[in-house]
């Protein structure tokens, strides 16, 4: 039987993803095993044109990170849909939008200016902006459009399979490929990772969760023991499916929301509002005054990696 | 008291998501006055209607 075709793809990422298949290590070398690689941009040198010439449906799985901010980037989503039996959202931004969804505060005339005009690097005195079109004496030169809004992997294609984290951790990718080997991967739809939230799984102890003053990290060297939010310190733990394996938390670090809702909870940062205001004791007027001041930028914490996936999706866009 | 922290804390949220004050009101109204009930619900539709439909994008492309 011939090996099953694996595709790799990264939009609108860091590349964190990517590094996090090669943190496999040696069990890379089982997945070269396993799988044939027929599209990789940032390891091997397949072009698109080579994945426009595969038959539909003659990739196995694609496991596809990134979010979707640009036409290219929605082009060839659509067009590994087409070829690949499975589909997989693979890290926070094909799955909520992650950290690139944060641009959905701003839009893309903002970000032009800012980028090529505001920034104090730049020396563009004519104001020069990128151009989907440009004419030059050698033809007419084409560059992908920036949308407005960052979107999701699954808000242009169907998915079958989410794989979420900044980036997944590696147990995670792994059990991903051996329940694809194996044949028993869950229902398509289905998260792979914990159903429980992070504060289920966290080790840290416990107590009464009564505060009265928040702390950003860096106001503060917390307590290693002790739950980071009964110290203060926002953390969205309560509200973020587990299966992290506590990487932020081990490292004394609050939850930042990189696993996306747990199950049952449709909007991230609203749960937080929730959660936040319920244990912080503000009993008048001026203690509320004070907790909402010191939640210094809340759409940007509750939603650090959840804003395109959310359930308004992005600042209001004021169009004329 | 939760609804008293929480919706200050929700309305600093919207309105960095662009969403005028108006559209979220909290007000404490007594089983026993019926009156100021209606006159509130009144006043919120009102508003509501002046504000126009909520459109998220207000237009744009791509969401």
């Amino acid at each position: 039987m011939a090996k099953p075709k694996l595709a790799l793809y990264w939009a609108a990422s860091c590349g964190g993803c990517d590094v996090a298949v090669l943190d496999t290590n040696e069990k890379i070398l089982d997945i070269a095993n396993l799988a044939d690689i027929v599209f990789w941009p940032i390891a091997i040198d397949f072009k698109y044109h080579h994945v426009k010439a595969m038959e539909d449906n003659s990739i196995d799985l694609c496991l596809f990170n990134g979010a979707v901010r640009s036409s290219e980037q929605e082009e060839i989503a659509r067009l590994l849909r087409d070829k690949s039996k499975v589909m997989v959202a693979f890290g926070a931004c094909a799955c909520f939008g992650g950290i690139p969804a944060l641009a959905n505060f701003t839009n893309r005339d903002e970000i032009f200016r800012r980028a090529y005009i505001e920034a104090p690097s730049n020396d563009n005195e004519n104001g020069t902006l990128p151009l989907t079109r440009t004419e030059v004496t050698e033809g007419e030169l084409e560059l992908p459009e920036l949308f407005d809004t960052v979107l999701t992997l699954e808000q242009v294609v169907k998915v079958e399979y989410f794989v979420p984290g900044c980036p997944p951790p590696v147990d995670l990718i792994l059990k991903l490929l051996d329940l694809y080997a194996t044949g028993k991967l869950p229902p398509p739809g289905a998260v792979i990772a914990s159903d429980k939230t992070l504060c289920d799984e966290c080790t840290r102890k416990k107590e009464e969760k009564k505060i009265t003053r928040l702390y950003r990290p860096h106001e503060i060297i917390p307590d290693p023991e002790k739950c980071l939010l009964e110290q203060g310190i926002i953390c969205c733990g309560p509200v973020t499916r587990g299966g992290c394996g506590l990487r932020c938390i081990e490292a004394n670090m609050p939850c930042r929301g990189c696993f996306g809702p747990p199950p049952g909870v449709v909007d991230q940062g609203a749960k937080l509002v929730s959660a936040i205001a319920s244990i912080y004791q503000a009993n008048s007027e001026d203690e509320i005054k004070k907790m909402v001041a010191e939640v210094v930028d809340p759409a940007g914490t509750f939603y650090r990696f959840g804003l395109a996936d959310s359930m308004l999706k992005r600042k209001r866009l004021q169009k004329s | 008291m939760k609804a008293a922290r929480r919706i200050p804390l929700l309305k600093k949220m919207l309105s960095q998501l662009g969403i005028e004050d108006e559209r979220v009101r909290l007000d404490w109204v007594s089983a026993s006055e019926g009156d100021r009930f209606a006159t509130i619900v009144n006043e919120m539709t009102e508003r509501i209607k002046q504000l126009g439909p909520f459109n998220r994008n207000g237009g744009g492309e791509n969401g």
